[in-house]
């Protein structure tokens, strides 16, 4: 039984990814080939069992905008994983707000070692629909460092613990430390403030404002760093976060106009400065966002990241 | 919050702004308070003792910034990035806004 396929634009663009998706076993591989109706129709025949589809940025959203609509009635319940070359320009994320494209992932011929482990492992999560985990991209053996919060004022201690962690002489431990230390910020601050809602879905805080945690609140800040890769991630007991709000915030922070104060900057944030983004919610119940990064990242800075919002029901995780 | 505010040189033709510490929510008294200090047409502030600036101090900064070029007419510089906020500023859309400058300490530093 297939559970994954994927599409590329031709025989040229299937070469290219050829060695990125290698490992993801019974690949149901469609080269479009200008023949989009032959190849709906092929995912169409597979549609039952297909948990997830692969689609080549060489097609979508810019050559076939109304693609993902197409595999969405082929494949009803399929999630879409869009894939797109970083040599290449990055997709706009409008369209895929639109159609509710919820993965991204990036392929970097200098990040190609570890691109050939990472996307057949996504992959796998999706299908499986596991939770995104932070050992999973740390070493074997890295210790993870988790902080549960009493109140507000826990926050720049634990900023503190995670800078003395990265301690190391040069500009690339300096670079690691001070975007640690800001994605610790944003993440703590969103925890903090903007998840925990009142039944109308107000905030229920101001930002800056000293709090404790309420009774029944949990928030977890973890982190690990193994030399080379630092993984952070915040887990809190509010299942507020949704993934195409996220989605929303990225989108208008990547296209709009950045005077304009409509907030999710500081999701923008945290996406731009990981190289990898996720976000797994259980709604009402718990949200965890965070991602990895590396010591030496080779991913331009100001280029969009691939992302991973995950919306899991109790039952779904392993 | 411990940004502190230094205007040197009230006759020079600029206003001069030093930005110490972190900028966050914390800052938003002062961020708010400072447009009305601008007397001049050209405003400079210096990020060399900048900290940590995050999601909320980038929009205090946007907000003041806007505040300063629509109610005062005023070109802004920035001196003294370090090359996590130009990435920073960079990718916020703090330079629509404001023009960065060689670091603080140049020529341009304080009296003219």
């Amino acid at each position: 039984m297939q559970r994954v396929a994927v599409m590329f634009s031709d025989e040229k663009d299937a070469s290219f990814w050829e060695g990125t998706l290698n490992g993801i076993p019974r690949l149901l591989k469609i080269s479009v080939d200008n023949d989009l109706e032959a190849s709906l129709e092929r995912l169409r025949r597979a549609g039952g069992s297909l948990r997830l589809v692969i689609l080549s940025a060489r097609l979508y959203p810019g050559e076939h905008p109304e693609l993902a609509a197409g595999i969405r009635a082929a494949c009803p319940g399929s999630e879409i994983l869009l894939i797109s070359s970083s040599e290449e320009a990055a997709p706009q994320l409008k369209p895929l707000l639109v159609d509710n494209v919820r993965h991204l992932a990036f392929n970097s011929p200098l990040d190609a070692g570890r691109d050939r482990e990472y996307l057949p492992g996504i992959v796998s999560r999706i299908v499986d629909r596991r939770p995104w985990e932070i050992s999973t991209c740390l070493r074997k053996g890295t210790a993870i460092h988790s902080f549960q919060l009493l109140s507000s004022e826990d926050k720049e201690p634990l900023i503190g613990a995670l800078e003395t962690l990265l301690a190391g002489d040069g500009e690339e431990h300096e670079m690691l430390r001070q975007k640690g230390s800001l994605l610790a910020d944003e993440l703590l601050e969103n925890a903090i403030y903007d998840a925990p809602r009142a039944p109308d879905g107000s905030k229920i805080f101001k930002k800056g404002e000293r709090r404790v945690m309420l009774p029944e609140e949990r928030i977890v800040f973890s982190f690990g760093f193994d030399g080379e890769t630092l993984a952070l991630t915040l887990t809190d007991s509010w299942g507020s976060l949704e993934p195409e709000v996220v989605l929303e915030h990225l989108a208008r922070n990547q296209e709009g106009d950045p005077v304009t104060d409509e907030g999710g900057r500081g999701l923008f944030i945290i996406w731009r400065f990981l190289d990898h983004f996720h976000l797994n919610v259980q709604p009402g119940l718990e949200t965890v966002v965070g991602g990895h990064l590396q010591l030496s990242s080779a991913l331009d800075p100001l280029l969009p990241r691939g992302f991973h919002l995950t919306e899991l029901n109790q039952g779904d995780a392993a | 919050m411990n940004n502190e505010s230094t205007i040197r040189d009230l006759s020079a033709p600029h206003d001069f702004f030093a930005l110490v510490g972190t900028i966050d929510a914390q800052s938003e008294p002062f961020f708010k308070a400072l447009p009305a200090k601008v007397r001049h047409s050209l405003v400079k502030f210096d990020f060399t003792r900048a900290g940590r600036i995050n999601s909320m101090g980038i929009a205090l900064l946007l907000r003041c910034f806007k505040e300063i070029r629509q109610g005062k007419q005023a070109e802004i510089l920035l001196e003294g990035l370090s090359p996590m906020n130009t990435m920073l500023f960079k990718m916020t859309g703090v330079f629509l806004l404001a023009t960065p400058v060689a670091a603080a300490g140049s020529s341009q530093d304080g009296g003219k």
